[in-house]
């Protein structure tokens, strides 16, 4: 009798377990990084590499890590705030910004924390205009982000003509986020970058707990999950999402003063350099299992992608020399993000095909299968699957509106 | 006979009650818009308004305009194709080196240009029509690729010493009859085809039906897979002839940053020319006036001493704009 019902509910078998875990995004880009470390390590062995890839590397590599992640993190809460969420414009918000900073550093002379919360404000109002547009006047936010992309990317270059400010002032800010050695124990690990403690753990923490512990987070899920369900349940959506462009804001402004001390001088292309800020964030949140339609994502994995694709481009630069390496490293970005959403895409709609799929409504919510109802492949295949999916249809069409 | 005569009174009267009428309120806004700016400029800077200076600005809106086309295309079926730029990159890179390297004749590279822009077109097509992904996670990933393929093409240095072969295409007098550039004229008669096959043929109107709903576009019957692919092929082919444009457009160098930003200023072009970010909902006369003004802004910031970087700003505003006075048309249709 218990066994039936156990065959019956497809309770999960070890091997079953052992699948669960695997397909885990998290665990997956775990798996990845310690690979590549791993490989990297017998490679160095092996004396194929151009120069020492040893802990002390990757600990510095480490410097361009904290950037990535902050403006992953921007985008995992305005992607998952749903509604076509994203955000093109967090480049040209960290150049803004950190013009601010510098500016008010160098030019007005004020001190280093006011001129970084003068920062952070500029950002966070950058964040507020797209999302009282994307959230309050119904722009889509690809649109909202678009415009304002150009915008701000106009503004940062046009207020001090294309030069970049820099002064003894900013000068001394560098340290913030120069190598340090650990306290105590310092002796034993290699150098980190000062900045992974003064920017990425404080924001990481905090935007795990409001995510997870707070009601604000629950919201921004429901939001992304059922706009319309939400509304129904009572949750403010507009100001939920104004909220989560406000976040990204503020994250490109803390991006912003970060640039500022790495290249120890505020550039008024910072951010919009070459292709820009804003893609690598967005590829790294969608490697980190942030699905598109909202409604899905993990800081912890979002964290680990920046880091799987930080130490993968430090890994190229000791592989590949100079001008190439760059090249290759483009070439990276594209086949990680294409590979780990194509194999994305069809795990789902294997595991999707594969399911004993029951009726019920709460059933379905309860495989997790949030369909990628935008894309017109993904409606197909539902299609030749038979219109039993009650969750589907009422989904791809509250999202063609 | 009379049976017949009703029944074409009645066909025409479904026809005129389904199509869109032929100016949509954006496209009239849009040359009001346009025609406003070119006088203020006209006055303003007397330089303006003398053909020395409009037509360079028609060869450089061509680009923009015909690649724009597909993006309409793209953008109809809710879809979205941010590689544009690297495809145009690739496309003139491979051209640029034949025509160096092989001194390869007009017709010939023009050939190659539009090949190598459809063969990457139609690898997005086919990952965004099979892959079940989202087309901008696609494109975004094809982008990264097809800037490497690019820069490998490039070697580590330009490509120098260009031959003048697509001067016909170009600004000079070779590029132009009666004053008309041959750029934005080719740009027109794609527009106009385009316009055509989306307005009246069943592929067309299918299209709109993909990005209205791409599950009851299926049950209506509609290959959708094999569309969304033939789209994204054609948004690469026009990149590729766009390419051509921009290889006679400069100078006998090209550089790496060829085609860079290209896909925003598009993307731009074809929003401000009220297609619907959504899908199921946009025209191809809209996108060329939309790519006409973008680059009236860009030129007119310049021709005015202003930076020229606050030609960003100005094409930010206008999205703003231009989408702004669309949602609000819509609401009003809505309420009606």
């Amino acid at each position: 009798m218990t066994t039936q019902t156990t065959a019956q509910r497809r309770g999960p078998s070890l091997g079953e377990r052992v699948g669960l875990f695997a397909q885990d995004r998290g665990i997956q880009l775990l798996i990845l990084v310690v690979i590549l470390v791993v490989v990297m390590s017998i490679l160095n062995g092996a004396g194929v590499t151009i120069g020492r890839v040893n802990s002390d590397y990757f600990a510095s590599a480490l410097i361009s890590f904290v950037p990535l992640a902050l403006l992953a993190i921007a985008q995992l809460f305005v992607i998952t705030s749903g509604k076509g969420g994203i955000d093109l414009s967090v480049g040209s918000m960290v150049s803004l910004s950190g013009m601010a900073f510098g500016i008010s550093l160098v030019d007005w002379g004020w001190t280093v924390p006011a001129a970084m919360i003068f920062a952070v404000i500029v950002g966070t109002g950058l964040g507020a205009i797209n999302g009282l547009l994307s959230a309050y006047l119904g722009y889509p936010a690809l649109i909202t982000t678009l415009a304002t992309y150009y915008a701000y990317r106009s503004i940062a270059l046009v207020v001090t003509d294309q030069k970049p400010v820099s002064g003894s002032e900013i000068q001394d800010f560098y340290q913030s986020v120069a190598a340090v050695e650990l306290p105590l124990i310092g002796g034993q690990l290699p150098l980190f970058p000062l900045g992974l403690f003064t920017f990425f753990l404080p924001v990481a923490v905090i935007a795990w707990l409001v995510l997870n512990r707070t009601a604000y987070g629950r919201k921004l899920y429901a939001i992304g999950t059922n706009d319309t369900a939400a509304q129904w349940a009572g949750v403010d959506t507009r100001r939920t999402r104004l909220t989560a462009f406000m976040v990204s804001g503020l994250l490109s402004g803390l991006v912003g003063v970060y640039t500022v001390a790495q290249f120890a001088s505020a550039r008024p292309d910072a951010g919009t350099a070459g292709s820009g800020m804003a893609l690598p964030a967005i590829t790294i949140a969608v490697l980190g299992g942030v699905a598109i339609t909202g409604g899905i994502g993990k800081l912890g994995s979002v964290a680990l992608a920046a880091l799987l694709i930080t130490w993968l481009n430090a890994s190229i630069l000791m592989l590949v020399p100079g001008n190439e390496g760059a090249q290759v490293q483009l070439l990276a970005l594209g086949v990680v993000l294409l590979g780990a959403s194509l194999l994305d895409g069809w795990l789902q709609n294997r595991r999707k095909r594969g399911a004993v799929k029951p009726p019920t409504l709460t059933a379905a919510i309860a495989l997790g299968d949030k369909p990628m109802v935008d894309t017109p492949a993904a409606d197909t295949t539902a299609a030749a699957q038979g219109i039993d999916e009650p969750v589907d249809s009422a989904d791809s069409e509250s999202d063609s509106r | 006979m009379s049976e017949s005569a009703v029944k074409t009174q009645q066909q025409r009267v479904n026809t005129r009650k389904i199509l869109p009428p032929f100016v949509t309120g954006q496209e009239i806004v849009l040359i009001g818009v346009i025609v406003v700016l070119w006088v203020i400029l006209g006055l303003t800077t007397p330089a303006f308004l003398a053909a020395g200076s409009v037509g360079p600005l028609l060869v450089q809106v061509a680009p923009i305009a015909i690649i724009g086309v597909g993006m309409t295309f793209v953008i109809i079926t809710a879809g979205i194709d941010v590689s544009v730029g690297s495809i145009v990159m690739v496309a003139a890179v491979v051209t640029a080196r034949s025509l160096v390297e092989f001194g390869l004749p007009f017709w010939p590279a023009l050939l190659l240009s539009l090949l190598v822009g459809a063969a990457l077109g139609a690898l997005n097509g086919v990952l965004v029509a099979y892959g079940r992904v989202h087309a901008i996670i696609i494109t975004f990933g094809t982008m990264n690729l097809f800037r490497f393929i690019g820069l490998q093409v490039f070697g580590s240095s330009t490509v120098n010493n260009m031959p003048p072969t697509f001067n016909f295409f170009g600004r000079g007098d070779a590029g132009s009859t009666l004053g008309i550039p041959h750029a934005f004229a080719i740009a027109v008669v794609i527009t106009a085809i385009a316009w055509w096959y989306l307005r009246y043929t069943k592929g067309g109107r299918s299209l709109y039906a993909i990005g209205g709903n791409a599950h009851a576009a299926r049950l209506a019957g509609i290959k959708v897979q094999p569309r969304i692919l033939m789209v994204y092929a054609l948004t690469g082919l026009l990149a590729g002839l766009a390419a051509c444009m921009t290889l006679a457009a400069g100078t006998s160098t090209l550089d790496q940053s060829v085609g860079t930003g290209r896909e925003l200023q598009v993307i731009a072009a074809v929003v401000i020319g009220g297609t619907s970010i959504i899908g199921g909902r946009g025209s191809v006369v809209g996108t060329l006036l939309g790519a006409l003004l973008v680059q009236t802004v860009s030129s007119g910031v310049v021709q005015l001493g202003w930076p020229s970087q606050l030609a960003f700003f100005f094409v930010g505003l206008f999205i703003v704009i231009a989408v702004g006075t669309d949602l609000v048309r819509e609401r009003a249709r809505r309420r009606s």
